[in-house]
């Protein structure tokens, strides 16, 4: 485990010292900062705005942390063969794997958190109250994250960066369809779609940004359930990550 | 090969194991307010008046049904959170069926979340595994 | 029965063409071994297969087939990676980061405890004392070379694996980098070197291989290599003064005979030896003697 920690945090320091990371808080922070300013624009319900809309945000910001973070980190280690050292004696490829993963996911809990933390503030300074339910809804938000991370980090090990974010997105959108929706997609082939579609993630468990905008309680239970959904569907998208990266050549 | 065998045992077995169950939609029980679609409450008996919704339902209720029509004009102003039509916190209404079909609502699919969690799990492992020997027969 | 730090049996490496269709083999069963504290050149032409060897050694590529083992166990696995250390050939690093953050990172990632004395030890050894607080945005390439070998050097390897190590070096530097291979082989250290400078394989090699378009066309000592077999050098003496004679074997005894009838005393008779250039001309182009 040694190893990994040491590469995760190796990870950690070099994803800070570019500048991709800093651009997309600052636009996670002033997206935030915008949906605190429209509701004073005329729209009624306001609290119940700010928390739809900023945990709407919050999710999108995980997407783009995901893509921004991880889609270019395997690519740019093999094109300038900064993986080969690294690969040929202390690490082995699984090592390096969930390195890069928990760095990258150290970061994008960094950036959740904050985030959250921002939207309490934006609520306070607009006279509502922070719902109790708030900080296990951007836990899931961040367990959508992770998963969107292994997603990408599969998505890299075949294909080009370019490729990647939208693949990462278009599979961002279809997880979010029923089944049915995703059968009206291409209905000549209702079986293969209903298997296509059940074979993805069902990213609808991590969406609890209505109820909590509304003021219902989650259970505890739920949120135990989703968490370990997500986590189940993060490692299975690792382990084919790694099964591709195993099978990869590095020329 | 056996990496592809791999991806082929995963879906074949999600495919088996899910099949279309997850589908709140199409497997909602009949108790549950599980649909807004117009088509099935054509026996709108109460009130087609998008000022005077004060009838309340338990939130759990599994008895609960849906009994209005509504026009699509009344579905709009309610998703839009307009304050023509408020309901209280956690109150079902018609108009409301998209919202409560949310599997954090929809406490009957929680099983199939947890054989999910298991499936993907023992998968994870069998791909690991067979990714690994596959790596050091070479 | 001798455990060998490397062995390769009939290695091969094919790359698929584009679609797919057709393949061609980078490395055509191959086979060869190292001895504990040998220094093993490895020689060919561009594009002969060397690099690729070396990568299906490290497992950073997936042999089509044969075997590889270190000291008699899988290239994976983590006890025999541990003894090993690698020089890649134009080596690249993330230059975000300094060369002793990168050796307090390995070090940790093999699990070793090593003091920034220690590192700076190590990075005096390979000429970068004054450069280890410098992130390597700023290094040349030389100097990424320099990187590589502390890294090498720091886990105090049993095995070096060495691909065209010297190749961005200046004289001088290609000088240090050779006493550092030789203070390491007298350690005891086993050394694979893939090189293209044939005087440093003829200064420090034990024995060598030598790839072309993929196979192996000679492995031997390097005395043996350059020794000719049909060509001997007479040394007699004329008068005061030797004088030398180069003749093909056929007619070796004859002109002894002759020599000897002129009265001349004959000094020596030694096999003549070929420069490892020549040896390596001619087993790649079959230019030469």
């Amino acid at each position: 485990m040694k190893p990994v920690i040491t590469f995760a945090l190796m990870t950690l320091r070099n994803l800070l010292r570019r500048r991709t990371i800093w651009g997309i808080s600052i636009v996670i922070l002033l997206a935030l900062f915008a949906i605190g300013q429209i509701p004073g624009y005329g729209v009624s319900n306001e609290g119940r705005f700010i928390l739809d809309f900023g945990l709407f945000g919050l999710e999108i910001g995980a997407l783009l942390l995901a893509i921004g973070l991880a889609s270019n980190i395997y690519p740019r280690d093999r094109e300038k063969r900064t993986v080969m050292p690294i690969i040929a004696v202390p690490l082995s490829r699984g090592q390096y794997l969930m390195g890069r993963f928990i760095g990258a996911a150290i970061i994008e809990a960094a950036a959740m958190i904050t985030g959250c933390i921002g939207l309490m503030v934006i609520l306070l300074t607009n006279g509502h109250s922070i719902p109790a339910d708030m900080l296990p809804a951007t836990g899931l938000l961040l367990i959508e994250g992770w998963f969107l991370l292994a997603v990408v980090f599969f998505f890299s090990f075949w294909t080009s960066p370019p490729l990647n974010a939208p693949l990462t997105v278009l599979l961002f959108i279809v997880s979010q369809l029923s089944v049915s929706g995703f059968i009206k997609l291409f209905p000549q082939a209702p079986d293969l779609m209903r298997t296509l579609r059940l074979v993805l993630p069902h990213m609808d468990v991590f969406h609890i940004k209505d109820p909590i905008a509304h003021g219902m309680d989650i259970p505890d239970l739920y949120f135990l359930l989703a968490t370990l959904y997500g986590l189940a569907y993060t490692a299975f998208m690792l382990s084919m990550a790694l099964a591709v990266f195993r099978n990869r050549d590095l020329k | 090969m056996r990496l592809t065998a791999a991806v082929l045992i995963t879906s074949v077995l999600l495919s088996i194991t899910c099949k279309a169950d997850y589908d709140i939609e199409e497997v909602t029980p009949s108790g549950h307010i599980g649909t807004d679609s117009h088509d099935e409450h054509e026996e709108c008996e109460v009130c087609d008046d998008a000022e005077h919704h004060d009838h309340e339902h338990e939130a759990d209720s599994a008895a609960t049904v849906l009994l209005h029509e509504e026009s699509d004009e009344h579905d709009a102003l309610e998703m839009a959170g307009s304050d023509r039509h408020v309901h209280d916190a956690g109150e079902r209404n018609h108009g409301t069926g998209w919202f409560f079909n949310q599997p954090w609502a929809a406490t009957f699919i929680w099983g199939k979340m947890v054989r999910d969690i298991v499936i993907l799990l023992v998968l994870s492992a069998a791909v690991l595994f067979m990714s690994g020997h596959r790596r050091k027969r070479h | 029965m001798e455990e060998y730090p490397l062995q390769v049996e009939e290695l091969e490496k094919s790359f698929k063409k584009k679609l797919g269709l057709s393949s061609f083999k980078a490395v055509d069963t191959i086979s060869f071994n190292i001895s504990p504290g040998e220094i093993l050149g490895f020689l060919g032409p561009n594009g002969a297969g060397k690099t690729t060897a070396i990568k299906c050694v490290l497992g950073l590529l997936k042999p089509s087939g044969g075997k590889v083992s270190l000291w008699g166990a899988h290239p994976a696995a983590s006890e025999v990676r541990k003894r090993i250390g690698y020089v890649p050939e134009n080596p690249d690093y993330d230059d975000l980061f300094t060369p002793l953050e990168f050796m307090t990172m390995f070090s940790s990632m093999r699990r070793m405890d090593m003091g920034r004395d220690q590192m700076l030890a190590i990075l005096d050894r390979v000429g970068l004392a004054k450069w280890g607080d410098v992130r390597i945005r700023s290094f040349s390439k030389g100097m990424k070379q320099r990187v590589s070998l502390a890294l090498a050097l720091q886990s105090k390897p049993e095995l070096m694996i060495m691909d065209e190590p010297t190749g961005g070096l200046d004289p001088a530097a290609r000088k240090e980098f050779r006493d550092i291979i030789l203070e390491e082989n007298q350690r005891g250290v086993s050394v694979f070197l893939s090189s293209h400078l044939l005087s440093e394989v003829e200064t420090i090699c034990d024995r060598a291989v030598i790839l072309s378009k993929g196979k192996k066309v000679i492995e031997g000592r390097l005395d043996e290599l350059m020794r000719t077999e049909d060509h001997y050098r007479i040394t007699y003496r004329v008068s005061d003064e030797p004088e030398e004679l180069e003749i093909h074997a056929a007619v070796l005894q004859k002109t002894i005979d002759d020599l000897r009838e002129k009265g001349y005393s004959i000094l020596s008779v030694n096999p003549l030896y070929r420069s490892l250039e020549e040896v390596f001309l001619s087993a790649t182009t079959g230019v030469g003697r």
